[in-house]
C-alpha cells in the first residue's frame, strides 16, 4: 500500500476495491440476518435460505435457467468452433465482416437486440418461450465464445495439422487428434463463460420468454420489483457463489491451455481405439 | 540404374504471379544424404513441400521410389517430414508424439511399444517418454521430431531447416548426430538449409538453388571447387574473381588471358570455345600472399588482417582488380596494413566460369 | 519461424470448398437470420404504423414515429440516457484509469491479486449486484446512517433517482473499463520510466509523456465497451430507478412489452442505434491517432 510512492492512486484504489466488494458483503451478511429492514444485525438465521428453497417460483426458475444455459452454451460453442475453423482459411474481406459481426453482437445494447428478435419472432409467428430464449442467448454468447476460441486457434502452429497429415492422418483425423485436442481447454473455458452469461441474463430472457416459465434472474427481478426482499439476499449469495465458481473454473481451464494436464494424455490413449 | 528415391521431372510451382520454382529436374539416390541449399526465397522449401505433398506442382511430376505422386495426399505418401518448428503435438507426451504415425496406421499395442522404444533409444531420449514437449529443450524437441518421423520407416525423410533454432554448439553436435543417424538407418535424407557449411558437413550431394532455379548439383567438393555459376561460387564460400578470356584449350584445361595478370592455365568445364569471356575464381585459402616479389605474382596492398584463431583473413587491394581476400593459417606474423605483397596461386586451385557475353 | 520470402502462402490440408461453406452455416444462421435481419426489420418498421386496436403492424412509409419521438417527453428520456451514459463513462474512465495505473505499477504477483480482486465481483450475478445497491441506498439504509454519523442533516434520498442509476452503472461497468486500460499500461516496461528520468523528465512529465500515450488506446477501448452498452441499459434503471421509465432502454422495453406500439418502439431503437454508431465513429476516429505502437 505504498502511499508514499502513489499518494493519490493508492488510497483511491483502496476505496475502489472497497466500493466493489461492500455491496456483495452486505448481501452475503444480510442473507443470514434476522433483521430485514437494514437497521443493523439482528442475529444469525438460515430462515431465508429455507424460504428460498421452498419457493416454487425459485425452483422452477433455477431449473429453467439451467436448461437454457446448458443449451445455449452448447449451441454457442458449435457456432464458435465451426466459425473459427472457417475463419482460418477465409479471405481478409470475409474475415473483416465476420469479426465486425462479433464486435456488433457484443457492443449492441442487449435491449435493442432483444426487441429486434422479439419483433422478428412476432412477425414470423415463431412462438416465444424456452427455444426462443436459447436462440436469443446464443446470438451474443457465440460472439464471446468465438473470441476465446479464435484467440486460442491463432496461437496454434499451423504446421501441427501438416505434421499430422505427414504422419498419415486424414484431414478429419488430423482435426480431431490435433486441432480439437489443442483447442479443448479454450472450448471448455468458452463454454463455461457462455454458461455464466446465460445463467445471469435478464433482458433477452424477459423479452423472449413469452408465457413460459421465467428463468431465475427474471424471477429475481420480479421479486425485487415487488419487494419480497429477505429471500433475495439468500438466493443472491447462492447465485453469486455459483457463478464465481464456474467463472473461476473457466479461467483455470483457459490458463492451462498451453499445458494440458493428465486429461490430455488419457484422451490421447483413448484416441487410439477410435 | 537404381530407381531414384525422389525424382522431380520438369517441376514448376507458381503462386499466382510469383514463380517459386522454375523447371526443376532433380534425382535423389536411395540411401544418400542430399541437401538443397540456397538463400531465402530460392524455392528450396517449396520444393520440399512438393515432395511431402503439402503443395501440388503447377507443372511437372514428382515421383517417390518410382511411383508417381501426382494427386497423392501427404498422408498417403511414403515420406515423413521434420518441420522447422518441430510441430510437436503439445497435448501429447513424447511417447504419443513418436507413436502418432503408428496409431494412424492402426499398429497393434505391443508393436507400438517396441518400435517407440527403439526409436527413442535411437535418438537417445530414454527416460523422457512421459514428458510434454514444452518441458524439453530445443535439442530434445528436435530429436523427438526425428524419432516421430523415422519410426514410420519412410522411403525418404525430409528435413526443413531443423537446426535453425539451436545455438551454434548444439547445432554442430546435432549435425554429427544426424549424419551418423542417417548412416545407421540408411534412409534417404533430403535436407533443406540456407547454411552452406551445415549442408557440406553432412551431405553426400548438394543442390544449389537460386530464385527458383537449380544452379548446380554435385558433391560438396564439386560444388565448392568447381562451381557452375558465379552465384554458386559466391554462395558456398568467399571467392576472388578475375575477369579473363579463353585463349585456347579444350577438354577442361584452358589458357586464359586474365586482365591485369596475363596468361594462366586454368581448369574449367569442358567444351568452351576460344574467345569466351570467363571469370576465374580463386578461393581465399588458395591465394598465397608473399612479402616479396614472385614470378607471376600479382602486386597488392594489405588493407587489414583479421585473426580468427585457426585462420587469418587478409583483405587486400589490387590495382584495377578491386578487393581480394586471402586466408592462411593463424600462425606467424600478421601482415601490416599498407604493406605490399605478391599474390600467387597454383594453377590447379583456380576454376573458370563462363560468363558468355561478359556480364558477371 | 520460416525465413521471410520463403513461403508466400501456407496451405492447410483438409476442408475443401463445399465443406467450408458448411462450416460457415451455423454462424450464418445465427448472425444473418437472428441478428442482422431482425435489426433490419426494426429499421424498416420504424417507418410503419400500428393499428391500435388489434396491434397489427402495417408497413407503410411514414416518418410519423420519428415525429412522435421528438416530442418533449421522449427526447427528454433519450437525452437523459445519453447524459447518464456519458457521465458514468467519464467517471468510470477516471476511476478506472487510476486503479489500472496503480495496478500496473505493482510487482507482478500483486498485479494478479489486485486484478482478481476487482474482477471477481464482476463474476457475480449482475442482477444481484444491482439489487445490493437498493439495500445500501435506501432511506434508513447503511449509506443513510453513515452520512448521519458524518453529521449530515436530513436523509440521503437518492434511491430511485438518476443518481442511484449512475452509481449502479458505475459499479457494474467499472471492471470493464479497468481491464483494457490495464492491458495498455501493462505494456510499459519499467525501463521506460528510467529512460525518461534519465532524459530529464520529472515524475509528472514522465506520467504525461510515457504513461498517458500508452493508456489512450486502452481508454478508448474502455469507453466503447462501457459507454455503448450503458446507453441501452435496462436492468439498472428498472431496479434502481424505481420502475419509472428513466432511460432509453426502459422506454424501448415499455413500447414492446406493454404499450405494443411497435413502430414507435422501432423508431426508438433505430435512434438509439444511430446515436451509438455516431459515438463509435467518433471514437474510432480518435483511435488511430492515439496508437503509440
Amino acid at each position: 500500500m505504498n502511499i508514499r510512492r502513489h499518494p493519490v492512486a493508492a488510497p483511491l484504489s483502496f476505496l475502489i476495491l472497497l466500493f466493489m466488494w461492500v455491496p456483495l458483503i452486505v448481501v452475503g451478511v444480510n442473507s443470514f440476518n434476522t433483521q430485514t429492514i437494514m437497521a443493523g444485525w439482528g442475529g444469525f438465521t438460515t430462515h431465508w435460505y429455507s424460504l428460498a428453497w421452498h419457493n416454487q417460483d425459485v425452483r422452477t426458475g433455477l431449473k429453467t435457467t439451467l436448461i437454457i444455459a446448458v443449451a445455449s452454451s452448447v449451441l454457442s460453442l458449435f457456432v464458435a468452433v465451426t466459425g473459427a475453423l472457417w475463419w482460418r482459411r477465409a479471405s481478409p474481406k470475409a474475415r473483416a465482416v465476420y469479426d465486425g459481426l462479433i464486435f456488433a453482437r457484443i457492443i449492441l445494447p442487449e435491449v435493442v437486440f432483444a426487441t429486434a428478435l422479439f419483433f422478428l419472432f412476432l412477425k414470423i409467428h415463431f412462438s416465444l418461450g424456452l427455444t426462443a430464449i436459447v436462440i436469443g442467448h446464443t446470438v451474443w454468447n457465440s460472439a464471446y465464445a468465438a473470441i476465446i476460441v479464435q484467440a486460442r486457434m491463432a496461437s496454434l502452429d499451423p504446421a501441427l495439422e501438416e505434421a499430422a497429415a505427414d504422419l498419415g492422418a486424414t484431414p478429419w483425423r488430423a482435426f480431431r487428434r490435433v486441432t480439437l485436442s489443442a483447442l479443448m481447454p479454450a472450448i471448455i473455458a468458452a463454454g463455461l463463460l457462455a454458461f455464466t452469461f446465460s445463467f445471469d441474463d435478464v433482458v433477452t430472457s424477459v423479452f423472449l420468454q413469452g408465457a413460459s416459465n421465467s428463468p431465475l434472474p427474471v424471477v429475481i427481478l420480479g421479486m425485487i420489483r415487488f419487494r419480497i426482499t429477505p429471500e433475495i439476499n439468500a438466493i443472491g449469495l447462492l447465485v453469486m457463489l455459483f457463478t464465481v465458481t464456474i467463472m473461476s473454473m473457466a479461467v483455470i481451464f483457459y490458463a492451462t491451455a498451453g499445458s494440458l494436464g493428465r486429461a490430455g494424455r488419457r484422451g490421447s490413449m483413448l484416441d487410439m481405439y477410435r | 540404374m537404381t530407381t531414384p528415391a525422389v525424382d522431380l521431372a520438369g517441376v514448376e510451382k507458381r503462386f499466382g504471379d510469383l514463380v517459386a520454382v522454375r523447371h526443376l529436374d532433380l534425382e535423389i539416390e536411395p540411401g544418400e544424404f542430399f541437401s538443397i541449399i540456397g538463400p531465402s526465397g530460392c524455392g528450396k522449401t517449396t520444393t520440399l513441400r512438393m515432395v511431402a505433398g503439402f503443395e501440388d506442382p503447377t507443372a511437372g511430376r514428382v515421383s517417390v521410389s518410382g511411383r508417381d505422386m501426382t494427386g497423392v495426399r501427404p498422408y498417403r505418401r511414403p515420406v515423413n517430414t521434420v518441420f522447422q518448428s518441430y510441430a510437436l503435438f503439445p497435448h501429447l507426451d513424447v511417447f504419443e508424439n513418436v507413436a502418432f504415425g503408428l496409431r494412424e496406421a492402426r499398429v497393434g499395442k505391443a508393436e507400438v511399444r517396441a518400435r517407440v522404444a527403439e526409436a527413442i533409444s535411437l535418438v537417445q531420449l530414454e527416460g523422457r517418454e512421459q514428458s510434454r514437449p514444452r518441458k524439453l529443450s530445443g535439442g530434445q524437441q528436435q530429436r523427438v521430431a526425428l524419432a516421430r518421423a523415422l519410426i514410420n520407416r519412410p522411403d525418404v525423410l525430409l528435413l526443413d531447416e531443423p537446426l535453425g533454432a539451436l545455438d551454434l554448439k548444439l547445432r554442430t553436435e546435432m549435425q554429427t548426430q544426424l549424419k551418423d543417424l542417417q548412416r545407421t538407418v540408411g534412409v534417404t535424407f533430403c535436407y533443406v538449409t540456407h547454411d552452406q557449411g551445415e549442408a557440406f558437413s553432412m551431405s553426400d550431394r548438394v543442390a544449389v538453388m537460386n530464385l527458383g532455379l537449380l544452379e548446380q548439383v554435385g558433391t560438396p567438393e564439386d560444388v565448392y571447387h568447381r562451381p557452375a555459376s558465379l552465384f554458386v561460387a559466391d554462395f558456398v564460400g568467399k571467392a576472388n574473381r578475375f575477369q579473363g578470356r579463353i585463349e585456347e584449350g579444350s577438354s577442361g584445361v584452358y589458357t586464359v588471358d586474365i586482365a591485369g595478370i596475363g596468361s594462366r592455365r586454368v581448369s574449367g568445364p569442358g567444351g568452351l570455345p576460344s574467345g569466351t569471356e570467363v571469370v576465374v575464381v580463386v578461393r581465399p585459402e588458395n591465394l598465397r600472399a608473399a612479402p616479396t616479389e614472385t614470378r607471376n605474382g600479382l602486386t597488392a596492398t594489405v588493407v587489414d588482417a583479421s585473426f580468427q584463431g585457426a585462420v587469418r583473413t587478409v583483405r587486400l587491394q589490387a590495382a584495377g582488380l578491386g578487393e581480394l581476400t586471402a586466408a592462411a593459417g593463424g600462425a606467424g606474423q600478421a601482415p601490416a596494413p599498407g604493406s605490399a605483397v605478391s599474390l600467387t596461386w597454383d594453377d590447379d586451385h583456380a576454376w573458370l566460369i563462363s560468363t558468355g557475353d561478359g556480364t558477371p | 519461424m520460416p525465413p521471410p520470402g520463403e513461403r508466400p502462402r501456407r496451405r492447410l490440408p483438409a476442408f475443401g470448398g463445399l465443406s467450408r461453406l458448411a462450416l460457415l452455416l451455423p454462424t450464418l444462421v445465427i448472425t444473418a437470420v437472428c441478428f442482422v435481419i431482425p435489426l433490419g426489420l426494426i429499421a424498416v418498421y420504424s417507418f410503419g404504423t400500428v393499428n391500435q386496436v388489434n396491434f397489427d403492424v402495417y408497413f407503410g412509409w411514414t416518418t410519423q414515429n420519428y415525429h412522435d419521438f421528438t416530442s418533449a417527453l421522449y427526447l427528454h428520456t433519450l437525452a437523459r440516457s445519453v447524459f447518464l451514459s456519458l457521465s458514468t463513462t467519464l467517471s468510470c474512465a477516471v476511476l478506472g484509469f487510476i486503479f489500472a495505473y496503480y495496478i500496473s505499477r505493482q510487482p507482478p504477483r500483486a498485479q494478479q491479486l489486485l486484478l482478481v480482486a476487482v474482477i471477481v465481483p464482476f463474476w457475480t450475478s449482475f442482477i444481484v449486484r444491482t439489487y445490493a445497491w437498493v439495500d445500501l441506498l435506501q432511506n434508513l439504509g447503511p449509506l443513510d446512517r453513515f452520512a448521519r454519523t458524518l453529521g449530515l442533516h436530513g436523509h440521503i434520498d437518492i434511491l430511485y433517482t438518476p443518481y442511484s442509476i449512475a452509481i449502479g452503472i458505475l459499479y457494474s461497468y467499472l471492471p470493464l473499463m479497468i481491464l483494457p486500460i490495464y492491458v495498455s499500461l501493462e505494456r510499459i516496461e519499467p525501463a521506460l520510466y528510467d529512460a525518461a528520468a534519465d532524459l530529464g523528465a520529472t515524475p509528472f512529465r514522465q506520467f504525461r509523456r510515457v504513461v498517458l500515450p500508452h493508456a489512450v488506446p486502452g481508454l478508448i477501448a474502455g469507453i466503447i465497451i462501457v459507454g455503448v452498452p450503458a446507453l441501452g441499459e435496462y436492468v439498472i434503471p428498472e431496479i434502481l430507478g424505481g420502475g419509472k421509465t428513466l432511460m432509453a432502454g426502459n422506454l424501448l422495453a415499455d413500447q414492446f412489452l406493454e404499450t405494443g406500439n411497435y413502430p414507435f418502439g422501432s423508431a426508438l431503437a433505430v435512434s438509439v442505434m444511430v446515436v451509438l454508431m455516431l459515438l463509435l465513429f467518433l471514437l474510432r476516429r480518435a483511435q488511430p491517432a492515439a496508437e503509440v505502437q
